[in-house]
């Protein structure tokens, strides 16, 4: 199959593949699960663009959400994210594939779409981290040519997804792209163009990061509580090989890791990755071999030498973004997609002088063997992902206080960062008011996990965390601190203890899913995150590479290297 | 010879469906875990 219609097969399947896995969830309403929080009408505030103090993690991915959802249904917009992560994803491993026939590229976009590493990140709640990630094939053609004519505007469109889901995704397309730049020709051009790309196009995230009166938080709790585990027979390095193995046990989709099937996988990875090895043997195949080492090495830290890790935080705080190293498995995803696909050429390409029945059994087989492998990623990943509504409650504390013209933010209760509301059947998600509510929000950030507590981020948390923990009454405190608002969304029963501490305070709002107290004359509270100044400058600069990458030609000199004809996408 | 090696193959993958959904279905009929409210996750 040539031309567009191969990416139009390999999109379409990416479709139904999405459709499959998101099942329950496409009904109306919101998905919530683990860092996942789409919320109805979504206004951008300081906080949309990390300007509250806070780490911004969620820069810019909130920012795309909110502007998406000025078109567009809030929950609509959630579906369209997440189906798009399975279309990118399935069409970008696909047009690495090199091979002019369809199962090939279809094998390497299913197992790309489908498999642990997808159903573990997407209940955990990482859409932003995996648009990065559904992307990455796409970056690895565009790195591999960021040396020729116009391959830094090329490689600007392709980081796009990328830059939207913010630093974690930025961070495993900076180690797959330098990598391939560093193992091509024009080493030199292409890495400098590579390293200037990722870094104007991080500047919303990295530039109010950086300027954050608090600092960079580093706290090496995290090293044991976010390393690698294994979810396999296989141990944790296993598992990590396996496209698996991160560090939340309960996001590891019904049934995966039994042995028979844990075999079966480590069979199909295997061969994969032998494939790759005997016949991949151009630049960019080496330049992804080397991200996928590198990646999987960088992976294996928390669980192998975690007292490395801790001592490289302590040295400097920034190496914090390895605590999560499962997420450093992603290039060694697209090097097993592209050897599965490689496989299949090579099984295909056996006596095609006839009809080759079993060949084409065979790659059936092989597009198929990760879904059958992998069923209950399927229908939610077996209904943990369900699509509800926010209870009529939450709605009428918004509108009390979009109608409250006194200034003031908002403090939630109980003091934690996670919730299994029961309006969501118990799922585990991140408190949802912080998106929720117009005001600023504070919540304390602090994460616990088991019987470790990584210490609050949020500069206004942490000086609040004295107060609330205090155990003696609130409502004056909070006042000094600048509360308007506290807002109890769960354990709302008249017996917590809470509401006995908010004597003085209005209650404004009793319902079973929110409860809500008002303070009178707040004091004027700042948060001290980074200058306005800073993010405007920020987005100016990366809202103009873009609209460069897309309308403004090459150079004047573009017309005396003409572009490669459309349909050759594998670089 | 590779029309049998696809027969097997397809019936090893029909196989290890079969033993995927039994052991979906019975993890799913596990007693109910009381789990902390608020917490992030568990290893």
């Amino acid at each position: 199959m040539m031309g567009r219609a191969r990416h139009g097969v390999a999109a379409f399947t990416g479709l139904v593949l999405g459709l499959l896995a998101i099942g329950p969830g496409l009904a109306p309403g919101f998905v919530l699960s683990f860092d996942m929080v789409f919320v109805p009408d979504p206004a951008f505030s300081r906080m949309t663009f990390g300007l509250t103090g806070t780490v911004p993690r969620h820069v810019p991915s909130d920012a795309f959400v909110t502007a998406l959802a000025t078109v567009l249904p809030a929950d609509a917009v959630q579906k369209l994210v997440l189906l798009a992560i399975f279309v990118m994803a399935c069409t970008a491993a696909a047009s690495l594939v090199p091979s002019e026939r369809l199962a090939p590229r279809l094998a390497a976009g299913v197992l790309y779409a489908w498999n642990p590493f997808v159903a573990e990140r997407l209940l955990l709640g990482h859409w932003a981290f995996l648009l990065g990630y559904a992307a990455l094939p796409w970056v690895v053609g565009a790195a591999a040519r960021a040396g020729e004519a116009g391959g830094g505007r090329r490689l600007v469109r392709a980081l796009i997804p990328a830059a939207i889901g913010g630093f974690a995704a930025i961070a495993i397309s900076a180690l797959t792209a330098l990598a391939i730049a560093a193992a091509g020709r024009e080493r030199g051009r292409s890495l400098g163009r590579t390293a200037v790309a990722l870094v104007v196009l991080s500047l919303p995230w990295l530039v109010t990061g950086w300027l954050r009166p608090a600092g960079m938080p580093g706290d090496t709790v995290g090293v044991e509580a976010f390393a690698a585990r294994a979810d396999t027979p296989f141990g944790a390095l296993g598992s990590l090989f396996l496209l698996g193995g991160a560090w939340n046990r309960e996001t590891v989709p019904a049934g995966y890791g039994a042995p028979v099937t844990a075999f079966a996988w480590l069979l199909v990875v295997v061969a994969a990755v032998v494939a790759y090895g005997w016949w991949c043997r151009t630049a960019w195949a080496r330049g992804v071999a080397l991200a996928a080492g590198a990646g999987f090495v960088l992976a294996a830290l928390g669980a192998v030498v975690p007292w490395l890790l801790r001592w490289a935080i302590g040295l400097w705080p920034g190496f914090a973004v390895l605590r999560d190293g499962q997420q450093y498995v992603a290039p060694l995803a697209v090097l097993v997609a592209v050897g599965l696909g490689v496989l299949v050429e090579r099984v295909m390409r056996v006596d095609t002088a006839r009809t080759d029945t079993a060949g084409a059994a065979l790659a059936i087989f092989a597009i198929l063997a990760p879904v059958v492998l992998l069923p209950s990623l399927a229908w939610g990943a077996a209904g943990r992902l369900k699509a509800v509504d926010y209870p009529a409650a939450w709605a009428a504390g918004r509108k009390i206080i979009e109608a409250d013209t006194v200034p003031g933010d908002v403090l939630v209760l109980p003091w934690a960062t996670y919730r299994s509301y029961s309006w969501n059947g118990g799922r585990t998600s991140l408190d949802a008011l912080p998106r929720y509510l117009g005001r600023r929000v504070i919540v304390s950030d602090a994460v616990m996990i088991g019987s470790l507590t990584i210490r609050a981020e949020d500069p206004r948390a942490r000086r609040l965390d004295e107060v609330v923990r205090a155990g003696g009454p609130l409502t004056e405190g909070l006042r000094a601190a600048g509360i308007r608002y506290v807002a109890l969304d769960a354990e709302t029963s008249a017996a917590n203890p809470a509401r006995g501490r908010l004597a003085g305070a209005d209650p404004v709002l009793d319902q079973p899913d929110l409860v809500l107290y008002r303070i009178e004359a707040p004091v004027k509270a700042e948060d001290g995150g980074a200058p306005v100044w800073s993010a405007v400058l920020a987005w100016s600069i990366v809202m103009g590479v873009i609209l460069w990458s897309f309308f403004v030609p090459a150079s004047t000199l573009s017309a005396y290297f003409p572009r490669r004809p459309r349909r050759r996408r594998t670089p | 010879m590779r029309i049998a090696i696809a027969a097997v193959v397809g019936v090893v993958l029909a196989a290890l469906a079969s033993v995927f959904v039994v052991q979906v279905s019975n993890a799913s009929q596990s007693d109910p875990v009381i789990k902390p409210l608020y917490n992030y996750g568990s290893r």
